[in-house]
């Protein structure tokens, strides 16, 4: 409208100009924002885009199976049939879906639908684990992981995974899961060897993730061989590392797709046929005692049996110890804390953790000791009064305080020489010669440090190194360790005591029975071991077990010798003579010592048979810990007592030995020495058996 | 219409071609968001057609001379309030429906209501000398806007009524509203903030606070959460970097990360795919057409025409600050689309519209010789 003249009363020019000032601010503020969000932290962004749109899929390794000895399966995984939901491939139309849910709710016994669900529920939904209808968990699934299968019914027969994967066509959406799941054919017979499986723990989950195990799936060892070779048994899964969408839904592998490696399988030492002899005669004789008795003496105890020559467990058995099948799926809350309260501690394995003093079965250390040591000759006869008085010192020139020391018989054993102290059991014997008397023993006698020497040597005090998780290495006493850990000096009567396995002496079962073999086996400490051989799924045999020994203590010089409580720097071996003459003391206590003579027609018939022509010690070993005291049983001179035996078999040429522990047991050789006697007889018999299937 | 040769000759070609061009990228950005989803399959061809018509009516409206629009401007407002209140009682019949179904276009009578505020406004304002300095008149103008703002309001549409509120605001500024009154405005509004502020709101119940909280920052898509969406945007305007990851090539969209990315967050799109340079490319358009709108209500030949660019300018200039402000995570999500770029018929042919009527006002400059 040329005509129209300018309008002269436009608005104000200030006021247009404020609006281009804000345009150019707020712009401008918007280019600098994106150029921090898209320039300066762009890496930080397309870091987490690349997170957004990657998943890494661990296919899952299966776990090597375990065998004994002779093949028999110990552990093994066995197929769980899951029935699953992908709620991203259910039908669009909810009629069909819920045509399928219906058929599907009658097949595995799921109602359709259990009602509203609340934010609780939803937020702790665990599949398997729920009391939830189909429909909830398909919500559930749906909104948060639409494209990732959901259990809906877990561990259902085989036979309603055959009809579900029949029905695959028809119910798009359904399918069934296989996931194995660890099952022990022995149970409790082994279960303290063999262990369980568990969720990794929160502590270790960056660990194991790290090695590419995913968390709140995998599962891990939680005892037992499980634990201890879960490197060897898991294999490394697989990894597919993909392109997801939102949805979930995988679009393409990002790289070459990594296979699963499964695991090994491994073949222990074990012989089960022997395990099931080892702790039947275990919990039979405790049975007897506690029904002979009238009152219950011992639930606790143990037996373990090796191979003296090798170092291979053959048997090793804890009692009382868990049903490892209970926990294949989860480890149920309640029964794990009924086996933690339970006062006999089921799920420690007392064989290799449990310390306690070996009683005279240790004086066979002290017995090396005095004859290496040239304490006395294997003639020289000392007095047993039953009772005698020593001078209690603390350091040199102390007055002291008389104390008595008892043998445990009371009327004394007369006059006795090495082979007959070992016999016999002599306690006063034991004390004279470790720790010197009057003019009997002059010089001190052996001496604790020496004493302590001679017991190292024989593996006291160290790990054995069995491949079961928390094995504890004992105690040998020593006066630098008591004013260290004490506060006070060692005294003479220390000395006394700790000749015959008592005061503060402690060692593990399997300690006790690896001294004794090392004797029996003249003079070679082994390395104990479980494992047999490892073999890969293929066939490839990994790892085969050859017998090797932590020293040989007639070639080894392994024995320091000390000027009082100083190391002189001089070492030396045990004569071969001493160790023979040992041996032929242990076989005395079978013949004509403590484990000779048996009253109770039960026992008489089992001991009159020497067909195996075994040694052995037996051990009585005073205690006095918490369960004694707070009991009230801990009466000075009448304390509790466990019962210890070792035996071997033959005596001369050991192939079998075994420990028998019964906590709380008294006697040696009335409740333990019957155990090991069994399972050496036993051990025979089988040989026998094999030797005749094998031409 | 005589001498209409002589007005194509002032025809604004810059907000035009802007405007078109902004039009075509979004048409682009909107078939790069369908990612797959079936539901957004058709979308890039619905608005293709939606942009054909818009454009058409762009040049009848603009060939209209503006002025003409002063007789319709009481019944349009008529309508429009009746459409609104339809909406609203069908809302109470049907359920929550904000769209009114015409044929096959679903069209949304608060994009159109926004068109009548300003041509109302512009109107009223022309007619008043330094109107806005008069309480009767800043009363009267208040009146038109919450005539129809009301509806919206309790639809309920806060973006739009806010919308409604800028326009009215940004009108009271250019009709000379005093600094004074604005401080005085200003500081009453920071007074009443700072005594609830002080109170910690403690006057009100704790799911009364949730509530206004809610109620002010509206959650459309609540499947994932707002913070959510949002997250999902500045995640994916950080991987555009300089040149972008390439038209159809974001990870972040291809993969449906980003939550409505046709609409509310299309300008993320833009980012991811163009980077830094289409998004600079992509302001400077809506610079220019927003200056150009304020230059045209500069050089307008009278008021009306004058008033009725300037409210359009800052119909886009609001609506674009505050949809790139919810992408770059600076203003609460408020579910406004961006002008011209983001998918939705109703408001495509509004805005060109809008533009056609500016477009209007563009031609009917006399020219000056110089």
């Amino acid at each position: 409208m040329n005509d129209t003249p300018k309008n002269e009363m436009n608005f104000d020019r200030w006021r247009y100009l404020v609006l281009f000032i804000l345009i150019i601010m707020i712009f401008g503020f918007y280019l600098l924002r994106l150029f921090d969000i898209q320039i300066l932290q762009g890496e930080d962004y397309v870091a987490q885009a690349n997170d957004n749109r990657t998943r890494i899929i661990r296919e899952p390794a299966v776990r090597g199976t375990i065998y004994d000895r002779n093949g028999y399966i110990l552990a093994e995984n066995v197929a769980s049939y899951n029935v699953v939901v992908i709620p991203g491939y259910l039908p669009e139309d909810e009629g069909n879906t819920q045509a399928i849910f219906r058929e599907l709710s009658t097949l595995i016994d799921l109602p359709v639908t259990r009602g509203d669900t609340d934010p609780e529920t939803v937020r702790n939904f665990t599949p398997c684990y729920n009391d939830l209808g189909i429909s909830e968990i398909v919500f559930i699934a749906g909104t948060n992981w639409p494209f990732d299968a959901t259990a809906l019914k877990c561990n259902v027969s085989q036979e309603v995974a055959m009809v579900v994967m029949e029905n695959r066509e028809e119910w798009p959406g359904i399918d069934v899961e296989i996931s194995p799941v660890r099952h022990y054919p022995t149970g409790d017979l082994t279960s303290e060897i063999i262990g369980f499986l568990g969720p990794i723990p929160a502590a270790l989950e960056d660990y194991y993730v790290d090695l590419g195990f995913v968390a709140n799936r995998d599962k891990v060892g939680y005892a037992g061989v499980e634990q201890s070779l879960n490197d060897l048994l898991a294999g490394k899964n697989g990894t597919q590392t993909v392109e997801v969408n939102v949805a979930g839904e995988t679009i393409r592998n990002l790289k070459e797709p990594e296979e699963p490696i499964p695991g090994e399988d491994v073949y222990l030492t074990i012989d089960t046929r022997l395990q099931t002899i080892a702790r039947e005669a275990l919990i039979s004789e405790m049975e007897f005692w506690n029904n002979y008795s009238g009152k219950v003496i011992s639930n606790n105890g143990v037996v373990i049996a090796m191979n003296p020559k090798t170092g291979e467990i053959l048997a090793l058995v804890s009692y009382p110890n868990f049903e490892n099948n209970r926990m294949e799926q989860i480890i149920p809350g309640y029964y794990y804390e009924q086996l933690s309260n339970d006062p006999q501690r089921p799920l420690f394995n007392h064989a290799v953790s449990a310390e306690h003093p070996p009683g005279s079965v240790y004086k066979m250390a002290t017995a090396l000791g005095v004859l290496n040591e040239g304490v006395v000759t294997p003639e020289y006869e000392i007095e047993d009064p039953g009772v005698i008085t020593v001078i209690e010192r603390y350091y040199e020139n102390d007055p002291g305080q008389p104390r008595e020391f008892v043998c445990w018989d009371r009327n004394g054993h007369g006059s006795v020489n090495y082979k007959e102290a070992i016999a016999f059991s002599c306690n006063v014997y034991w004390h004279k010669v470790a720790g010197g008397y009057q003019n009997e023993v002059t010089g001190g006698g052996l001496g604790i440090w020496h004493m302590s020497e001679y017991a190292q040597a024989l593996g006291y005090g160290s790990l054995t190194g069995i491949e079961l998780p928390g094995e504890e290495n004992g105690l040998i006493p020593n006066p630098t360790w008591k004013r260290t850990t004490l506060g006070e000096n060692w005294s003479t009567g220390d000395t006394y005591t700790a000749a015959i396995g008592q005061g503060y002496v402690l060692s593990t079962p399997l300690q006790v029975l690896n001294s004794i073999s090392t004797i029996a086996n003249g003079g070679k400490l082994m390395d104990v071991t479980i494992i047999d051989k490892v073999v890969s799924k293929d066939g490839t045999i990994l790892q085969q077990l050859s017998p090797s020994y932590r020293w040989d203590i007639t070639k080894d010089p392994v024995i320091h010798m000390y000027d009082g409580n100083v190391p002189t720097g001089e070492v030396k071996t045990v004569e071969p003579w001493v160790i023979e003459l040992a041996n032929q003391g242990m076989r005395m206590v079978v013949t004509e010592g403590t484990a000779a003579d048996y009253l109770l027609p039960r026992h008489a018939e089992l001991f009159r048979n020497d067909s195996s022509q075994s040694a052995g010690k037996t051990g009585t070993a005073e205690y006095c810990d918490d369960v004694a005291q707070s009991q009230g049983l801990c009466v000075r001179g009448a304390w509790p007592s466990h019962a210890w035996y070792v035996g071997y078999a033959p005596w001369d040429d050991a192939e079998i030995a075994v420990v028998a522990f019964v906590y709380n047991g008294s006697e040696g050789a009335t409740l333990s020495a019957p155990v090991v006697r069994r399972v050496i007889d036993a051990y025979f018999e089988l040989k026998a058996i094999d030797a005749a299937e094998t031409p | 219409m005589r001498n209409l040769r002589v007005y194509w000759r002032n025809f604004d070609f810059w907000l035009f071609g802007a405007a078109l061009i902004l039009s075509i990228i979004g048409i682009a950005l909107v078939r790069s968001s369908i990612a797959g989803n079936i539901e957004l399959v058709d979308h890039p061809q619905r608005q293709t057609t939606f942009l054909l018509i818009s454009v058409g009516v762009f040049f009848v409206i603009a060939a209209i001379d503006y002025r003409y629009w002063t007789t319709l401007i009481q019944p349009m407002y008529l309508v429009t309030l009746g459409l609104l209140l339809f909406v609203l009682t069908a809302e109470a019949r049907f359920g929550a429906v904000r769209w009114l179904e015409v044929g096959q276009l679903l069209v949304q009578p608060a994009e159109f209501a926004t068109i009548v505020i300003i041509l109302s406004l512009s109107y009223f304002f022309s007619k008043r000398t330094r109107s806005a300095q008069k309480l009767t008149s800043f009363l009267q103008s208040g009146l038109i806007v919450a005539g129809l703002a009301l509806w919206i309001f309790l639809q309920p549409k806060l973006s739009t009524t806010i919308v409604l509120l800028i326009i009215w605001a940004a009108f009271l500024w250019i009709t000379g509203i005093k600094i004074r009154v604005i401080l005085i405005a200003v500081g009453v509004v920071v007074i009443v903030l700072l005594i609830g502020a002080g109170s910690g709101f403690a006057f009100l119940e704790d799911y009364q606070r949730d509530r206004i909280t809610n109620f002010l920052f509206p959650d459309p898509d609540a499947r994932y959460g707002e913070t959510y969406n949002v997250d999902q945007a500045l995640i994916t305007i950080g991987t555009g970097g300089w040149f972008g990851q390439g038209y159809n090539q974001s990870s972040q969209v291809q993969l449906r990360f980003l939550k409505v990315r046709h609409t509310d967050y299309i300008f993320s799109v833009l980012a991811a795919e163009f980077g830094f340079i289409g998004t600079l490319v992509v302001i400077a358009l809506f610079v220019l057409v927003i200056i150009r709108c304020f230059r045209i209500s500069q050089k307008a030949p009278d008021k009306f025409g004058s008033l009725i660019a300037y409210g359009f300018g800052v119909l886009i200039f609001f609506q674009t600050i505050v949809n790139i402000g919810v992408n770059l995570n600076v203003l609460p999500v408020t579910g406004l689309t961006l002008p011209f770029v983001s998918y939705g018929g109703s408001s495509l042919l509004a805005m060109m519209l809008g533009i056609g009527i500016v477009e209007s006002v563009a031609m009917r400059i006399p020219t000056q010789v110089k």
